[in-house]
């Protein structure tokens, strides 16, 4: 077995595919139509085409308990999940101008730096730097 | 203060509380990532950190969660892969990471990759020139 993939559950997919695009800097991988509207969509990182896929899942619309634990989540606080980057303090300074909203600004805890924003679909996610 | 971050401080109370430490772990670490491409070991390490072997493997273990040997040869992995995509040969990249032996770069790269570096390599290659030719 291998892990290819990894999902994250959002409320918008359009609206997602734009902040994880445009802000973030993944690039498409994958974007195949579904039923009902819905797009299978996966994501990589630009410097790891070839690493795992972040799948861009419209669950919460469809799975009540989807949405109730990602608003659980969100409302304590709790990143979702969380992304590898060289330097929090550069990826803090570079989206805080593109107006996104970090809720833990970029902080030390033993060997590594953190800070948490809001994707604005549902999501924080955490970006972490080992030191 | 959300839930995430009491908790987040929480943890860094009773787990990352020793600043002495965690400075000898991460500049541990900062000197493999500048010096991987030479002959390190663990009583290397712990000589230029004061300490003793067996305490740095624990410290880095217990701070980064492998120990300072695993973290090297992923270090090592890590830069022979980028020395393959940019066209360096196998042999040139096996002693240009650290390692001494062809047989047992080769044997882990593919342990780790799930390729030999000459099939990591050709895919690289095909996939540039697939993204000329479309």
């Amino acid at each position: 077995m291998k892990v290819t993939l990894i999902s994250i559950p959002v409320r918008d997919q359009e609206k997602a595919l734009k902040f994880y695009t445009e802000k973030l800097g993944f690039l498409i991988k994958k974007d195949a139509p579904l039923e009902g509207g819905n797009r299978w969509i996966t994501l990589v990182s630009p410097e790891w085409q070839d690493g795992p896929e972040l799948l861009l899942e419209p669950a919460p619309n469809h799975f009540e308990p989807c949405k109730v634990f990602q608003d659980a989540l969100m409302e304590a606080g709790f990143p979702y999940t969380q992304f590898d980057v060289d330097s929090v303090e550069e990826e803090y300074e570079r989206l805080t101008k593109l107006d996104v909203d970090f809720s833990v600004k970029p902080t030390e805890m033993g060997t590594v730096k953190f800070a948490v924003f809001n994707d604005t679909c549902g999501n924080n996610i955490q970006i972490v730097e080992t030191l | 203060m959300t839930f995430y971050e009491k908790k987040v401080n929480q943890v860094k109370n009773s787990c990352y509380s020793n600043d002495k430490q965690i400075q000898t772990v991460i500049e541990t670490r900062h000197f493999i990532d500048t010096n991987f491409d030479q002959d390190l070991n663990l009583d290397f390490l712990s000589h230029i950190k004061f300490t003793s072997k067996y305490h740095l493997q624990r410290l880095f273990k217990r701070y980064y969660g492998l120990t300072p040997r695993q973290y090297l040869i992923d270090k090592r992995i890590e830069k022979s892969k980028e020395n393959l995509k940019n066209g360096m040969t196998v042999t040139e990249t096996c002693f240009a990471v650290g390692f001494e032996s062809l047989g047992s770069f080769s044997k882990l790269f593919k342990t780790k990759t799930g390729k030999s570096p000459s099939k990591f390599q050709k895919e690289q290659v095909s996939r540039s020139n697939l993204h000329t030719d479309f």
